[in-house]
């Protein structure tokens, strides 16, 4: 009896995996680097994380998943509160909506499509806030960033895919 | 009970999916909902963000720690490479300030005879508050830092922000943990400033760039390159006399000012909690500030 309890808590937390290390890498991404000019353009792990769950998982990364996930990088990063949220909530959409295209795609097709949504993500996010500011900024810094988590795309793609083989692979909850 | 699960199924299945056909377009109108709220800034909004980064303050300060020893280890790295040269533009400097030492202990002096003269009354002193940056802004379109002090320790909103090179920014939201600092080079940053020497009046007006502009001149304001600026005070919502940074570009009637403050090597920073002449601690707005020339 305690044992199939324990199993189902086991399950349950090898299930939540996908969110919580996103939640973890974003907290990671906030810290102070001392580089200069970096915090400007850090890489966008948010991004990669939805994007990397709504290819290989999206049953264990729903749409409200993502909207939490932004949500949480407003906090911590500081930027326009419900940015990230939209953001990324989007891009949870549009993926899975075309996961029939990504299934069985070689690696180069699915980097390539992440560039794709990188870039769209880069330019949205700088039209929204130009908005909510009412003014022209500088759609420089966007565009170093997209570019910089596009480079940071497969280092990232390779971890995430070592976390769903070490920690949900043991479990069968493929549907 | 087989029949009652049925039953209640009967009802929550279409609900479902209804609830999954609406729920990204609920989400989405959340999103917007939120981002105007936060626009507005919302009190709710701001106690919501405060209070998170509050609870997860103490993680990042621990994880920030070894990032910054890596960091001055490399520093020092940097140093041990460097080091003749530094000593001889040390020894230089050091010539220089020595000059300058003499100057002061001079003017001081002089000062406090006219003082005495005057009968002039000593203002209360200023307090402060030191603090860690335990969060950089990832933001592309924010400049602000986390520090790990917040209200428990007299820090408010408002209050400004200065490192050991000169002004840093302030304080924009405060938790009672930790705080939010907008750096004076971000957007939403402006900070009424003078030039030091001709004391010509601006509003220092950050554009997210590296270097924020000087708006609100007064026509025929004589600036130069190399022009210290630093706070002006008005407003009472800053102390007066913070350096802030020089002149360091005139282009096409925009000037901008190079801050001394290093924004990507910021480690400690200091809270001015209080200063002599503050208006109550509170933000003011504009049009109802008392005037605090004489």
């Amino acid at each position: 009896m305690i044992n199939t309890a324990l199993q189902r808590l086991d399950r349950s937390a090898r299930l939540l995996a996908p969110f919580v290390v996103s939640v973890i890498l974003v907290l990671l991404s906030a810290l102070p680097v001392y580089v200069p000019g970096y915090g400007q353009i850090a890489v966008d792990v948010g991004l990669v994380t939805v994007f990397y769950w709504a290819i290989y998982r999206p049953d264990l990364f729903p749409a409200v998943a993502a909207f939490a996930l932004g949500l949480w990088q407003d906090i911590l990063v500081g930027s326009p509160i419900g940015l990230h949220a939209l953001i990324l909530l989007l891009a949870n959409w549009a993926i899975v909506s075309q996961r029939t295209f990504f299934q069985g795609k070689a690696f180069g097709v699915i980097w390539w499509s992440f560039s794709l949504v990188a870039l769209i993500a880069a330019i949205a996010s700088w039209v929204i806030v130009c908005a909510l500011n009412t003014t022209l900024i500088s759609p420089v810094a966007a565009l170093f960033q997209a570019a910089l988590t596009i480079g940071a795309f497969p280092f990232m793609a390779w971890f995430l895919a070592r976390v769903q083989h070490a920690v949900l692979r043991p479990i069968d909850v493929d549907v | 009970m087989k029949h009652r699960a049925a039953s209640v199924a009967k009802v929550t299945v279409p609900v479902r999916a209804l609830l999954n056909r609406f729920a990204l377009l609920f989400l989405i109108l959340s999103a917007f909902a939120i981002m105007l709220l936060g626009k507005a800034e919302t009190v709710a909004v701001e106690r919501v963000r405060s209070g998170v980064v509050d609870l997860v303050a103490p993680i990042m300060d621990g994880l920030s720690r070894p990032i910054a020893t890596v960091s001055t280890g490399v520093d020092r790295i940097e140093n041990f490479f460097s080091v003749y040269q530094e000593n001889e533009r040390l020894r230089e400097q050091n010539a220089r300030l020595l000059e300058w030492q003499s100057a002061a202990l001079a003017l001081a002096a002089e000062n406090s005879t006219f003082r005495k003269m005057l009968n002039f009354v000593p203002e209360r002193g200023a307090a402060f508050s030191a603090a860690r940056v335990i969060g950089d802004s990832g933001g592309v379109f924010v400049r602000s830092v986390l520090i790990n002090a917040g209200a428990a320790t007299g820090i408010e909103r408002g209050d400004a922000v200065v490192s050991g090179e000169g002004l840093v920014g302030r304080v924009a939201e405060a938790g009672l943990q930790s705080a939010r600092v907008l750096l004076i080079t971000d957007l939403n940053s402006r900070i009424p400033v003078v030039s030091e020497k001709g004391r010509v009046r601006a509003i220092l007006s950050g554009d997210n760039s590296a270097q924020p502009k000087l708006a609100f001149l007064p026509p025929n304001a004589r600036l130069n390159l190399g022009d210290r600026i630093v706070t002006s005070g008005h407003g009472g919502v800053f102390p007066a006399g913070l350096p802030v940074g020089t002149i360091s570009s005139v282009d096409d009637g925009v000037i901008r000012v190079s801050p001394f403050a290093e924004f990507d090597l910021l480690e400690y920073v200091r809270i001015i909690t209080e200063f002599p002449g503050e208006v109550a601690g509170q933000i003011v707005p504009s049009t109802a500030r008392p005037s605090r020339m004489k």
